[in-house]
């Protein structure tokens, strides 16, 4: 890892990470809530964390925020140390899952809170407020309180509020957990358009895969207070790091196997190449799967049920030895999906994306 | 620092300022220490001291304690001393036929409030809290007025012609009793008041559905989930009752000793303080002893909140 | 049983109510009587009344000793109140927020004097205050009332703090606020309603005491309770009754006030 600027000649084509986060841990009396997370954002970029609740994701966050402090490792924004900057003097801006509004103060209130805080004259704070809430789109709002908003215009009020700071990173909550689904979608595709038309550096933090997917530049999945991968979510989908990743997002098969000499054998003959030795579990994705007819493999099973995901047909067949493989095929290839009860043989279409992980 | 440049000394913190933020910012235990400190000199001391009085020979010169030796004596003497016993027996007697009436008239309030409709609540919430914003003495005076020679009962009753003198209510224990029901019964209803509130007003509703009568969901729902409020407001009765001065005072006349007034006898006319100090310490021992009671009672009716073991 | 069972189930629940309402009626029966009998002409108490007269009313006001004895009264209220206040929100403020590790034995800690039965207390700081020769005044009346009644302050701040989101704080000082613009600008206006509900009651508590106030108030210094207590012992004069009503009827008046301004929903006992 660098530290310090890149040198006259060595103009690398990435510039030095807006946030790091270097081997970040968090105690609270004899529980580990966070360890050993180090995690680079560049300037411009959308990361995700994810993961289930307890995870530490949100710790993450607040240590980044300043609200709790690391028991080690360093956070650093453009370069400079964060520990000792107190909270309200570092870079960041923090929207928060139920977005914190200040019950008593009007929109303007609210949005102008950090002006007034930093002692900004009124005609220049009218005029910042006045634009802050163009950019989300709330002009006109100025006078009313947030118990009148909806839940919508609530978060677009709070995003204004820490816009307005022209933050160097925006850390945000869960965001969209208050929302109901259907305002759910829309508002991740605004948002991250307005982040991107901004250029802002942000972190988001979440349990839902989707809003992951949508959102992110790149996710970081993290489990037990350490971080298991963190990548552009193709890369997460297609070549998961862990049993863990690959058990998290997206849908997956996973079986035992045997590592013998470099490589695996996998049910349906072919084999895959891996450095493990011993017993290990192969994972691999139900549209890398495909259905033959019963006698075509070695691989054979029956057809559970099947149901409908979106162009996708999930088969969920159950093989000889008890296990339920998951196969994803195209509506089109068939002209009606297979019976239940059908004998089939299943076979991996690349065994290249087969993932192998120690057991 | 990577933060826009401000011109420097705008939002800059004076030095008061920077005090409370060094204060607050610890989240520590700073803010509370004016508190604490007073609280230690004027409340924890001075039991200590009345401990210490309590169990020791003093000789008190002028207002002052001249001399002090440790002794048990004060104790024994109170101990061995029939009226003592018959006092403290009376006290205790008083405030639990106290606590028990309050709860007999003060829980149909409380019913009421629950089933009853938004101006039915308020309306009880004002007659409940309006008392409480008065001193005892003017609602202990109240009560002169009605059970006095030419108060309220008599006047009606001889009006009426039921009687032709006047019935000797005041400065009895009925006096006592009645004027101590009636000036505490807001302190029993609105703790249960308050448990009602929290409870989901469709517990009430899923009982009827499944076929309950009213009494019956009164009986199996309603009161077992009152049960805490039930608890805090028999400890507040009950203590409120044990120790009040006025009530017995006023309308139990100069005689009427209860540990209470024994108290300001001892202490105030008779400066008897080792005594004073005896008493009182017999008197907050019996009264936990009771408040331990209820509060185990409580512990033991809701055993259903309790979470899972371990 | 739990079977619906009418004429039975009308009749207790019919039972219940009445009692319910016989209980209402026996709560507001005595003051509305002594109210009554303030407005009497004749000078002893009796009833029922005769005539109409606001004479008693005037002459409280024209009795030295109890005009004396009310400012007495209102003196120690507001210094009770302004103790509470600055004693108590900080002690909340800790309680709720504090981030060591004895925050409930705090919260206990100034609990324990509110336990104590009043004329402990009093008795306590009347010897206690013999012993170091502080005699009993006005001001050991007001402290000692003080630290009978702070918690019931400490009590309604710190229920309402913890019902505020913590996320506004933290908001204030993400959003460029010192720990100290932050209690200024957020958190204070946000706990003022509970501060005044437990001002009424430390008020209440400052003026009316009597427990504690009757072995710490200073001798020329009477409380009005104090005053009180002697007149109805020792006359039989309508005074009190329009004392009495002169109190009933700003209770009355308090309560309406801050049931408007706040809601009647400090049923914090």
């Amino acid at each position: 890892m660098m530290h310090g600027p890149p040198g006259p000649a060595t103009k690398i084509a990435t510039a030095a990470p807006v946030l790091r986060i270097g081997a970040v841990g968090k105690r609270f009396g004899t529980t580990t809530v966070l360890e050993n997370c180090s995690l680079d954002v560049s300037e411009g970029e959308i990361v995700t964390l994810l993961g289930p609740s307890g995870c530490g994701k949100t710790t993450l966050l607040r240590c980044v925020a300043g609200f709790w402090d690391a028991d080690g490792g360093a956070i650093e924004i453009d370069g400079q140390e964060m520990t000792q900057v107190a909270v309200n003097r570092r870079p960041v801006g923090v929207v928060f899952q139920s977005y914190a509004l200040f019950p008593h103060l009007t929109v303007e209130q609210n949005v102008g809170y950090s002006l007034r805080m930093r002692g900004v004259p009124r005609s220049e704070a009218t005029l910042r407020i006045a634009e802050a809430l163009e950019t989300v789109s709330l002009s006109g709002f100025e006078e009313r309180y947030p118990a009148q908003l909806s839940g919508g215009q609530q978060q677009r009020v709070a995003i204004a509020r820490v816009l307005i700071m022209q933050p160097r990173v925006l850390l945000l909550d869960e965001p969209f957990n208050a929302l109901d689904a259907k305002l759910r979608g829309s508002m991740q595709v605004e948002l991250r358009q307005l982040i991107k038309r901004l250029g802002l550096t942000s972190i988001f933090v979440t349990h839902d895969q989707e809003e992951a997917l949508t959102m992110s530049d790149r996710i970081a999945v993290m489990r037990a207070g350490r971080i298991e991968q963190a990548a552009t979510p193709d890369e997460i989908f297609d070549r998961p790091a862990t049993a863990y990743v690959a058990d998290f997002i997206g849908t997956s098969n996973f079986w035992e196997a045997r590592a013998d000499g470099g490589r695996v054998v996998l049910p349906d003959g072919q084999t895959v190449e891996t450095h493990l030795d011993g017993q290990a579990q192969v994972m691999t994705r139900p549209h890398n799967l495909h259905l033959g007819s019963a006698e075509a493999g070695a691989w054979k099973g029956t057809v559970a049920f099947h149901r409908s995901v979106g162009p996708l047909v999930e088969y969920h067949v159950e093989t000889s030895g008890g296990a339920t493989v998951k196969v994803a095929a195209m509506r089109q290839e068939r002209a009606r999906p297979l019976e239940d009860g059908a004998p089939v043989s299943i076979s991996v279409i690349d065994p290249t994306l087969c993932a192998v992980y120690p057991l | 620092m990577a933060e826009a440049a401000l011109p420097s000394g705008i939002g800059q913190p004076g030095l008061g300022e920077r005090t409370v933020d060094a204060l607050l910012s610890g989240r520590g235990i700073w803010p509370a220490v004016p508190a604490i400190f007073v609280l230690m000199i004027v409340a924890i001391i001075p039991f200590m001291i009345l401990l210490s009085l309590g169990f020791s020979d003093i000789v008190v010169a002028r207002g002052a304690i001249v001399s002090q030796t440790l002794s048990l004596s004060h104790l024994s003497n109170a101990l061995s001393d029939p009226l003592y016993w018959t006092t403290f027996q009376r006290s205790l007697s008083l405030a639990l036929s106290t606590t028990a009436l309050c709860f007999v008239f003060g829980y149909p309030v409380a019913y009421l409030f629950l089933i009853g409709g938004r101006w039915t609540k308020r309306l009880i919430l004002v007659l409940t809290i309006a008392p409480l914003l008065t001193s005892g003495i003017v609602r202990t005076y109240a009560w002169l007025v009605i059970l006095g020679g030419r108060g309220v009962v008599n006047s009606t009753l001889m009006n009426i012609g039921l009687i032709d003198e006047p019935l000797r209510i005041m400065n009895t224990h009925w006096a006592v009793l009645i004027g101590m029901v009636q000036i505490h019964l807001p302190v029993m209803i609105l703790p249960l008041i308050a448990v009602m509130s929290r409870h989901d007003s469709r517990l009430v509703e899923a009982s009827e559905n499944l076929g309950a009568s009213r009494l019956g969901t009164l009986r199996h729902v309603i009161l077992p989930l009152s049960v805490p409020g039930i608890g805090t407001g028999a400890a507040l009765v009950f203590t409120l009752s044990y120790t009040t001065f006025v009530v017995p005072q006023l309308l139990g006349g100069g005689n009427y000793l209860n540990a209470a007034t024994m108290i300001y006898e001892q202490v105030v006319f008779s400066l008897e303080w080792s005594k004073g100090s005896v008493t009182s310490l017999i008197l907050m021992v019996t009264c936990l002893v009771v408040l331990v009671t209820i509060a185990l009672l409580t512990n033991h009716f809701t055993r259903w909140t309790k979470g899972r073991e371990g | 049983m739990l079977r619906k069972s009418s004429l039975a189930d009308t009749l207790g629940i019919g039972l219940i109510l009445a009692v319910a309402l016989l209980s209402l009626v026996l709560l507001v029966a005595p003051s509305l009587i002594v109210v009554i009998i303030s407005f009497d002409t004749r000078a002893y108490v009796s009833f029922p009344p005769e005539g109409f007269t606001l004479r008693w009313y005037a002459e409280v006001f024209e009795q030295g000793e109890l005009v004396e004895a009310m400012l007495n009264s209102l003196q120690v209220g507001v210094t009770v109140t302004f103790l509470c206040v600055v004693l108590g929100v900080p002690t909340a403020l800790a309680c709720a927020r504090g981030r060591f590790r004895g925050t409930t034995a705090l919260s206990v800690f100034v609990l324990v004097p509110h336990m104590v039965p009043g004329i402990v207390l009093g008795v306590a700081v009347l010897f206690a205050g013999a012993l170091v020769g502080v005699s009993p005044s006005i001001w050991l009346q007001s402290i000692s009332i003080t630290v009978f009644i702070l918690a019931v302050m400490v009590r309604t701040v710190q229920s309402r703090l913890l019902r505020l989101d913590p996320a506004l704080e933290e908001a204030a000082a993400n959003l460029r606020a010192s720990p100290f613009q932050s209690l200024r600008t957020v958190t204070f206006p946000l706990l003022m309603p509970a501060i005044l509900a437990g001002a009424v009651f430390t008020f209440v508590e400052g003026f009316d005491n009597l427990s504690v106030a009757i072995f710490t108030h200073g001798f020329r210094d009477r409380p009005l309770p104090v005053e009180l207590l002697a007149l109805v012992q020792y006359t039989s004069s309508p005074l009190v009754a329009a004392v009495s009503g002169v109190q009933i009827v700003l209770a009355v008046v308090a309560l309406i006030a801050v049931s408007l301004s706040i809601g009647l929903d400090n049923v914090n006992e």
